[in-house]
Formats: structure tokens, sequence, C-alpha cells
């Protein structure tokens, strides 16, 4: 686009200052309040937060959430893939709009239309209790559960417009060649859908476990302070305890959990078999 | 046996649509078949139901002696070649072969995958990607790929359309030798008469999704039945007649330069050994051509033409 690259290196510096400045190095700066100790560099803050049982549970509960939206809508977004795919082109572009339609909606509207469908009046406690299938309402608010759920509906759309763009580049007819070879649909999947959309998952993956892990307004209005996630110890950390030097700690440990979940999912998608 | 493969009433449909109305066709062992016609007609719609990947409205196909209408592909023996080829980009050569073997758990498996590769001459590409090879290869690939599972019926989607000249004789010469080899069953479906009257042993001709006509090559080519099958193997002149029918001529049996009728030139071309014209006339449009030795005419002129009965073909319908 420029006829020198200097001029085109150039005009970045004013955006790469501005990042440097204003992102790098305050991040920085919070990250390295962790590191100190009385003399120097230290861990001591690390080993402060993992020996409370309380930011244990925080801290694997947050995996174990993120880890299962994750596995959710991958399970739930390749069926719904499938069939866009498979669907005529305008209808494809009706659905797929339709699949896209939550992320235009505001997470905190979308988040408060939860509390409404699961509150104990809510929407499905009173169709329980209505069905005569239980007398008492459940209790779904501020349980695991009901974080699972508001995580799952905001993050699923990534994951299906990851698989349906990597669908859509595999090539046609290869799901027939293998049915007519031999494979059920099952086989299909494991030997052909799968191989060939690798890299969508791997994508879609890395954001809805990345996204689930670090959403704040979700775990902070379904959650509460009962059903604590990293992201919502953080601010709490902050805002009510004042204690930066935890709250440092908690952003590295996302910070690396996100990478490695990355670096993870790349992993085992280029591992390949090579037979011949 | 002559009916090895058959189709009978078999209709056809995508949705509310019908592509395929009420087709009758059988096909004996060892058959080269060419479903021709031009894109539309159905013949692509009629290979997929044979191959099992659209189940019929109505109407039965059978293969040597078994109704596999609802079977699912995989159980019905037949092979399909995709115009697209449709390899798995991400299994080398010799996975692709050994797909399917290797799913029917075959226990000669590496016999049966290099000597398929070697069928096709790809002996030394076993451990190449897809996407490492030519068109040409890549299609010999998938041949290798359907072959090595003895089909009893090959199906090919316009085997030949996406080759250069050079390759598509190649290709030809090698699939009429597969087939000798072999004795397979294939049908193959194309737009291009020419392809059809070199490779296939009957060709049928459909339109608008029913048979046109059945026939042998050298049927179709000398004796079509309809205005459709006249104008699709060069038959360009189409005159109806009043007693019914219709008569039609090649361009060069139009006879140009004297005759009992009148025509304008409306249009002249050269095309190398021969010059092309189109005529104006009050019979109707007439086609014809000349040897490149008699002067050309322009467009505009008035000329004397013939068109000689004993040089026409009858056609039941214009």
């Amino acid at each position: 686009m420029f006829e020198n690259r200097t001029i085109g290196l150039a005009l970045t510096v004013p955006a790469a200052l501005f990042a440097a400045a204003l992102f790098i190095l305050p991040v920085g700066i919070l990250l390295s309040e962790a590191f100190k100790g009385d003399n120097g560099f230290s861990l001591m803050a690390y080993v402060d937060f993992f020996s409370s049982p309380r930011n244990q549970t925080v801290f694997f509960r947050t995996l174990k959430l993120a880890g299962l939206v994750a596995v959710v809508s991958a399970v739930v977004g390749y069926a719904a893939a499938f069939c866009i795919v498979s669907l005529p082109a305008k209808s494809r572009g009706r659905m797929f709009g339709l699949v896209t339609l939550p992320l235009m909606i505001s997470p905190v509207a979308r988040t408060y239309a939860w509390l409404v469908i699961l509150g104990r009046t809510g929407f499905v406690n009173s169709m329980l209790v209505n069905m005569g299938i239980t007398d008492t309402p459940f209790r779904i608010l501020f349980t695991e559960t009901a974080v699972f759920i508001g995580l799952l509906q905001l993050f699923m759309p990534l994951m299906i417009i990851s698989l349906v763009s990597a669908m859509e580049n595999m090539p046609r007819d290869a799901i027939p060649a293998a049915r007519i070879l031999g494979a059920n649909w099952f086989q299909v999947f494991t030997k052909v859908i799968l191989p060939l959309t690798r890299e969508g998952l791997v994508v879609g993956g890395t954001l809805v476990f990345t996204g689930s892990m670090t959403a704040y307004i979700t775990p902070a209005i379904l959650g509460g302070s009962k059903v604590l996630m990293l992201e919502t110890l953080l601010y709490q950390r902050v805002t009510v305890a004042n204690d930066f030097v935890a709250a440092s700690v908690i952003a590295m440990i996302l910070i690396v959990m996100a990478f490695s979940a990355n670096v993870l999912l790349k992993q085992i998608a280029t591992a390949r078999r090579t037979r011949v | 046996m002559s009916d090895f493969v058959t189709l009978a009433d078999l209709t056809l449909a995508y949705g509310p649509t019908v592509a395929v109305d009420r087709l009758n066709l059988s096909i004996a062992q060892g058959e080269l078949i060419a479903l021709l016609g031009p894109s539309g007609c159905g013949k692509t719609t009629t290979m997929r139901a044979i191959a099992g990947l659209l189940p019929p409205k109505s109407g039965t196909i059978t293969i040597d002696g078994r109704d596999v209408t609802r079977l699912a592909p995989a159980k019905r023996e037949v092979g399909l070649v995709f115009q697209s080829y449709a390899l798995f980009p991400h299994l080398s050569v010799y996975d692709n072969v050994a797909f399917g073997l290797r799913l029917r758990r075959e226990p000669d498996l590496d016999t049966k995958v290099r000597g398929g590769l070697a069928t096709v001459g790809l002996a030394d590409f076993a451990a190449r990607l897809p996407a490492d090879l030519s068109g040409g290869q890549q299609q010999r690939v998938a041949l290798a790929r359907s072959l090595v599972m003895q089909p009893k019926v090959l199906l090919l989607d316009e085997p030949l359309s996406n080759l250069d000249a050079r390759l598509r004789l190649e290709m030809r010469m090698e699939l009429q030798r597969v087939q000798q080899e072999t004795g397979v069953t294939m049908i193959f479906v194309t737009h291009d008469q020419a392809e059809a009257m070199a490779l296939a042993d009957r060709i049928v001709l459909m339109k608008d999704g029913a048979i046109e006509q059945i026939g042998s090559p050298e049927q179709i080519y000398t004796a079509p039945e309809t205005g459709f099958a006249a104008d699709f193997v060069g038959f360009e002149t189409i005159l109806r007649q009043d007693e019914g029918g219709a008569l039609a001529w090649r361009p060069g049996a139009v006879v140009l330069g004297s005759g009992p009728h009148n025509g304008t030139v409306r249009g002249a071309s050269f095309a190398g050994e021969r010059r092309e014209y189109v005529l104006d006339t009050p019979l109707g449009v007439v086609k014809a051509d000349t040897p490149v030795d008699v002067p050309a005419m322009k467009i505009g002129q008035t000329v004397a033409f013939d068109l000689p009965r004993d040089r026409a073909v009858r056609l039941a319908r214009a």
C-alpha cells in the first residue's frame, strides 16, 4: 500500500507509543506488584494466594466452568454449524443472523433477562411448580448452573461462527464421498469433519474458554458473591479489600491461563497421525 | 443380463421442485453409459440418486437384482468419482485410497492400495498430499479410491470437464482401459456430446428431467428422433412438416447457390475449413456451410438454396 516501508512503519509509531504508555506500562507495573518481596524478587504473593482454600475453590471453579462451557458449546456448535451449512444459501444467511443476534444485545440487558427467567418466581420455576414437579421453587440463581447457562449463551455464537466458516471451507462433496466409501455418520464426523475443521475448533475453543474465564458481568449478576469466579474475585479484591497484590496475582493467572489454553489447543490440533 | 441396473418410474425432487419425472432405464452389466444433456436436465440428480445421496420421491432402483432404493450409499456397492474429485485434503494419497478399505477392515489392505495406485499410474505418489498433485493426478486418485472398493457400478460426474485437451484424451483412454480390465459397469454424466460419443457404448440423452432418446452413439448421431436430439448432434436446420413431425439437415447437407428456395444471409463466419452461414428464409432459419474455396457471401445478400430430401433425417417431433 505504501511506496516506502519506512513511512508505513512510521505511521504505526503513534499507535505503538499510545499502547506502550497507556496499556503495556500500567499492566506491567500492576503485574510486577505481585513479584515484589522484602528483598527483591519473590513469589510469596502467589504462594499466599494459592494457600487459601477459598482462592483454590475459585480457581478450579473458573477452570471447570470455562472448560465445560467450551466443551458443551463445541458439541452443540458442531450440530448447529452442520445444520446451517446444509441449508440453502438464502436461509443460511437468515439462520446465521439469528445465531449472531445475541452478540448484538447488551450483555447487561441479556444477563438481567436470565434473572427474570431463572429467579425464584421466574419462568422456569413457575413452570415447574405449575406442572406439579416441585412444591418449592428450585434455587437456580446464584449457583454454578446459572453462571454456566449465562456463559454458554453468551459465548456459544462465537463457537458456531468459527465452526460454520471452517465447514464452509471443507472441500465440496467430501462428506458424500466418505459416505459412499462406507463411513457411517459417526465415522464421517471423526474421520472427515473433525480433522478438516480442527482450526475452527481451536479458534472457537480459545475464544469461548478465555471469554468465559474473563467474563465479568455474567458471573457477577448470575453468580454474585456466592459463586465467585476469578474475574469477580479480582474485582472484589480491588474494590472491597483494596488488595492490589492479590488482584495482580489473579490478573497474571488469567493471562497465563488464556495463553496456555491457546497453545494447548493448537498442540492438539496440529498433532496428526502420520501413516503410509 | 440386460437389467443389471434398473431405474423404474424414478421421480426425484428437491423439495417441491421435480428434477426427474418417472424415468425408466435398464443398463446391462459391463456397459459404459453416458447420461448426456444440458445443465438442469436431471442427469447429475439421477446419478446422485443411484449413489444413494438423494432419496427418490417415488420409483425403485435395483442393482444386480437387489432393490437398493432405500439403502444407505455405503451399502449399495457403487463408486462415485466426483467432478470436484472430493479427495480428503488432510490424508495422503495412500490414505485416501485406503479410506474405504480401512472402514471395511480389509485384510489385504496394503496390496490393494498399492495395486489401485499402480492401475492409475500413481505408484510413486503414495506419500504425497492431494494439494501437491495436478488436477489430472487428483482425478486418478479419486478413480483409484473408488476402484479399490470393487464397486458393482462406477459413477463418474463430468469426468473430463476439468481437464485440458491433452489430459482429456489420456483420461478417456484410461477410463476405457479400466473398463476393459475390470469389466465394471460405468455410468458417466456429461454435457459434452463429443465426449459421450467417444466414450459410451450407449447414450441416454436427457432433457427437462426426462429421457429424450436412448441409443448407441451411431444411432443418436445419424438418426436423432426429436428436434432436441437432432440439434444436439448437429442437425441445425429443423423444419416442421405439414403432415406432422419434422425434417432436419446438417449445415453441410444444405445446397447453397442453386435450388428452388431463396433466403437472405443474416450471419456469416469463417471457421477454418468451412464458412458458416445463417439464412433468413420463408421456411424458417436455415443454417448452412460451404467449403472455404467457395467464394464468401455477404450479409444481406440473397441466395438460392435447396434442402435435399434424401439428406434429411425425419423426426417424430420438432
